[in-house]
């Protein structure tokens, strides 16, 4: 059972709630990516299973244990950190084993496990090097090495990659993969980039402002998301996010109109009429110089060259709407219209912010899983 | 802005005399404890002896303990520094690494230290260690030198500087403070440690207030009291043999400035006074 | 047993934090009896008649401080201390910042070798210092006086001669501690971003207004520390060289409050005097250090 609970967990420093009433469970194995903005609460997060910092009230069981007041020492728990936290005055090899000598390892062993990681990690050769001698890229995996050497049941790693420049951080993520396909630890895993997040997490928690907004899989997270931040965080550009009216069968942004499926109708009759959002990414969208049917004519604004499309930002009776575009042949001004896909639509409440659901013949995935309600399928 | 070849000519000539002022005299002590003295009146201006002697060195050997008198003055540097750094260091790492109440009061207090004149403690002292029977002896004059606020200061500040996740990681393995202290903090912040200890070194050695007061005869002197035996108020006519008391007095800090000085002045420049 | 538990849950002590406590217990023992305690007996002694020996000390309540108030003498050493200040701090707080200003933004060859040179002075004896500066400036045969004789210039007899004498034994002092502030202030300057100086640069600003408009505002923080220091300890090194030279003579012209504080308690043994004497001087610093915060602290930049 090497689970990570939290049962209504919560940090303060003085009068600031940094995390606030926390509630989840960390599956065994798995690799879990705590995602989010600066500032969420995510690393503190990290710090509490880590035991780096106090827990203010509720209860954190790992394997089982209630660990509150169990010292950092001892909750087997290995941990790398942003900057790395490499002993400057040892080599690499003795930054990778001071631990198991600490904790007395047999000698053998210790051997064992130092030739493993480094074969493992490329850090063959490199053994009697200062880390001031090495590449980031290095250093990264000198830092993976001495936290996968101790084989603790859980492993922390708190922006581990951040430091790291784009291609080298494709690469540190595969061997962090493999790291676990071979030892199987669970991974508790600290980003702001949603990419690592995406390619990396088997499932994703997204914090904001010191709340969970949603937990679950990248898929989900993406195509299912549970609340206005969550769309708008997920992607980029971010989701677009627009005032609408329910008209009959039809949605109403500014002074257009396009008209719903009977899948949707009967969703959005289901859960009674309220005020509502509409919600739509952009590269879920068609967007042509010549009018569409089913679609709304915007006005060209500004166009941002992305490499392989181009994204188009529209003025839409007043509201702002960014489509995709293969061609940037678009100048400002100018008229365009947009048909989004129907069955990537998403409708949230308007005062909760919170996702209606969708109609049960368009799911994606398994199930979702919303917040506070427990499971909805919907 | 570009600076003009002129300015800067001229700042070099600014900085050259003032190096000549502040290093003249001490090149000057040097050849002059080599003259005989009908020397010094004869040829002032003359930095390197004429007749080189040992005479200077053989008239103090003769009238004083200076063996003796040299051991003292080691003595008291090196306990004093030796417990000066030890007592900062711990203290420094308990304000460093630990939260307890009433920790920055404490600080503001030892730290405050540094701005209270000595004559405000010198009675006291005197009678504390009158009192018990330290009075004359190099161990009055190291006893309330145990302990150091500018030491806490500087090795605190130069502790501030380790990066928290690297105790974090060893917290993460279990270790004890004394480990800690041992294998992680002591390495890195041992060039602090070193220039702080010969810091107090050289300033226990040159020492001249506190002895003053404690030490009375002759043979228990350090190298400072013994040096203003030569210069009697009308200023002496054994201004050569005082020159080569001198020169025993500055060898040793020059030798630990010259050979450390990097060291020294990277410490001092990045403790960061705020 | 109770009282200890209470105690703890007044402190929180609990095994972590003791740990922390007992580090700094032997710096604590050393500062209680040989600073704190100190602190206090010597207020206490201000306010007996006592000659250090006699088995009894008489109660004279205010009568101490009424005395050295009313000493002409007293006034006339205030006045000395007042000179040394303004003095010490020229020297050691106005050039130094010039200096260090000039060896990180003027100069560009020889740097290492002037903070050496200049710092090396910090590290001998004020005492040696002392001797070498008095044979240096002797106004008969010292070296200078032969120099300064061949273009007509005479050294005043600066030993006998009040207002001189304190000109020569800041000197001396300075020699020791304009090593020390000018290397504090150098690395303060030298912590200031380069960018903002670079920026000032490219805007084609004078010198002068860079260091006025930039420099001392940026390293206002240790300006203030080294100020602060100049009058605090470079009055009690003057003492070494005032004990050495000229034993506050003649006729006090060269004493300072800390050499007269001396002076009274283990010369002319009158403790009450000594300790009310120490007393006013810590008041006095006291009275800056409080200053400092109230008035300067406000403007000063801090990084961080």
């Amino acid at each position: 059972m090497k689970e990570i609970k939290f049962e209504h967990v919560k940090k303060s420093y003085g009068d600031t709630e940094v995390v606030k009433d926390l509630n989840f469970t960390i599956k065994e194995g798995e690799r879990l990516i705590l995602l989010g903005p600066s500032g969420c609460g995510k690393s503190t997060i990290l710090r509490m299973i880590a035991g780096l910092e106090d827990i203010t009230a509720g209860n954190l069981f790992m394997n089982g244990q209630k660990v509150n007041d169990i010292p950092s020492g001892k909750r087997n728990v290995s941990m790398v950190f942003q900057n790395y936290a490499l002993y400057p005055h040892m080599t690499v090899k003795q930054n990778i084993i001071y631990g198991l000598k600490v904790k007395k390892v047999d000698k053998e062993e210790i051997e064992k496990r130092l030739e493993f990681v480094l074969e493992m990690l490329q850090l063959k050769g490199y053994e009697d090097r200062l880390p001031k001698q090495l590449s980031g890229g290095q250093r990264q995996r000198v830092a993976l090495a001495r936290a996968t050497v101790k084989r603790s049941d859980f492993f922390l790693l708190d922006e581990p990659l951040s430091n790291l420049d784009a291609q080298l951080r494709v690469s540190a993520r595969k061997e962090l993969k493999k790291i676990h396909e071979m030892l199987g630890q669970t991974i508790v895993y600290v980003t702001h980039d949603q990419i690592e997040a995406m390619t990396f997490a088997d499932r994703i928690v997204l914090m904001y402002n010191g709340e969970l907004q949603m937990i679950d899989t990248p898929e989900n997270v993406y195509h299912r998301p549970a609340n206005v931040f969550t769309a708008k965080f997920i992607g980029s550009p971010p989701t677009n996010i627009l005032e609408m009216e329910l008209g009959d069968g039809s949605v109403k942004i500014g002074k257009q109109s396009f008209l719903l499926n009977d899948l949707w109708k009967q969703q959005i009759s289901q859960i009674g009429a309220e005020e509502l959002l509409f919600g739509i990414r952009p590269e879920h969208t068609e967007l042509s110089a010549i009018p569409l049917p089913n679609g709304l004519r915007g006005q060209v604004k500004y166009v941002e060259n992305q490499g392989d499309n181009y994204g188009v930002y529209l003025d839409v009776d007043g509201q702002e709407l960014i489509a995709m575009s293969e061609n940037g042949n678009w100048h400002d001004g100018q008229d365009a219209y947009v048909r989004p896909f129907m069955e990537k639509f998403h409708f949230f409440f308007k005062n909760t912010e919170k996702n209606i659901g969708y109609p049960q013949q368009m799911k994606v995935v398994e199930e979702l899983h919303y917040l506070e309600e427990g499971k909805v399928t919907v | 802005m570009r600076i003009s070849r002129h300015a800067e000519t001229i700042w070099h000539f600014i900085f050259m005399v003032t190096v000549l002022v502040m290093v003249f005299p001490i090149i000057y002590a040097f050849g002059m404890s080599f003259k005989p003295l009908e020397d010094a009146y004869n040829n002032v201006l003359n930095i390197l002896p004429i007749n080189a002697s040992l005479e200077n060195y053989r008239t103090l050997f003769a009238s004083l303990p200076v063996l003796k008198i040299t051991m003292n003055t080691f003595v008291v540097a090196s306990v004093a520094t030796v417990f000066k750094l030890v007592t900062s260091f711990l203290a420094a790492y308990a304000f460093v690494y630990f939260k307890f109440k009433g920790k920055e009061v404490i600080y503001f207090l030892l730290i405050g230290t540094i701005f209270i004149p000595f004559t405000v403690t010198m009675i006291p002292n005197y009678l504390i260690i009158s009192e018990i029977g330290m009075l004359d002896s190099v161990w009055g004059v190291i006893l309330p030198q145990l302990a150091d606020a500018v030491g806490i200061f500087l090795i605190h500040q130069a502790m501030k500087n380790i990066p928290g996740s690297l105790i974090e990681v060893a917290r993460l393995d279990n270790m004890g403070h004394g480990r800690i202290m041992k294998d992680i903090v002591l390495p890195l912040v041992r060039p602090a440690v070193t220039s702080v200890g010969i810091w107090f070194f050289i300033g226990t050695w040159n020492e001249f207030v506190w002895p003053v007061l404690v030490l009375k005869t002759t043979e228990n002197y350090t190298l400072p009291l013994a040096l203003q035996m030569f210069i009697s108020s009308e200023g002496g006519t054994n201004f050569t043999v005082a020159m080569a008391v001198s020169v025993i007095t500055m060898i040793i800090p020059l030798i630990l400035y010259l050979s450390f000085q990097k060291y020294i002045i990277g410490t001092f420049t990045s403790s960061g006074i705020k | 047993m109770s009282s200890l538990t209470a105690a703890r849950r007044m402190l929180q002590i609990n095994r972590e934090n003791a740990i922390g406590y007992l580090l700094l217990v032997p710096s604590i023992i050393i500062f209680a009896v040989f600073t704190f305690w100190p602190i206090i007996y010597t207020v206490y002694l201000s306010f007996f008649d006592w000659n250090m020996i006699s088995p009894t000390k008489e109660y004279v309540g205010l009568k101490n401080y009424i005395e050295v108030l009313s000493d002409p003498k007293t006034y006339r050493i205030l006045g000395n201390t007042f000179l040394y200040i303004a003095l010490l701090l020229v020297i050691n707080c106005a050039i130094p910042y010039i200096f260090a200003f000039v060896i990180d933004i003027v100069l560009k060859k020889y740097k290492n070798f002037y903070k050496s040179a200049l710092f090396l002075p910090a590290f001998i004896s004020l005492v040696v210092g002392s001797i070498l500066f008095t044979w240096m400036l002797n106004p008969v045969s010292g070296p200078l006086a032969i120099v300064f004789g061949w273009i007509g210039l005479e050294i005043p007899n600066w030993s006998k001669a009040e207002g001189w004498i304190i000109v020569v034994l800041s000197l001396i002092t300075s020699w020791k501690i304009f090593g020390y502030n000018f290397i504090l202030l150098y690395a303060s300057i030298n912590g200031i971003s380069r960018e903002i100086i670079e920026a000032a640069k490219l805007d084609n600003i004078p010198l002068w207004r860079i260091f006025i408009q930039i420099i001392l505002p940026m390293s206002s923080a240790t300006g203030i520390y080294v100020f602060i220091i100049t009058i605090v300890q470079s009055l009690q090194y003057v003492f070494t060289p005032v004990k050495v030279v000229s034993q506050g003579g003649p006729d006090y012209a060269s004493s300072n409050l800390i050499y007269h504080a001396y002076h009274e308690a283990f010369v002319v043994y009158r403790t009450g005097h000594s300790a009310t004497l120490s007393i006013i001087t810590m008041a006095l610093f006291l009275l800056l250090l409080f200053l400092e915060f109230k008035f300067v602290e406000r403007g000063v930049y801090y990084e961080n």
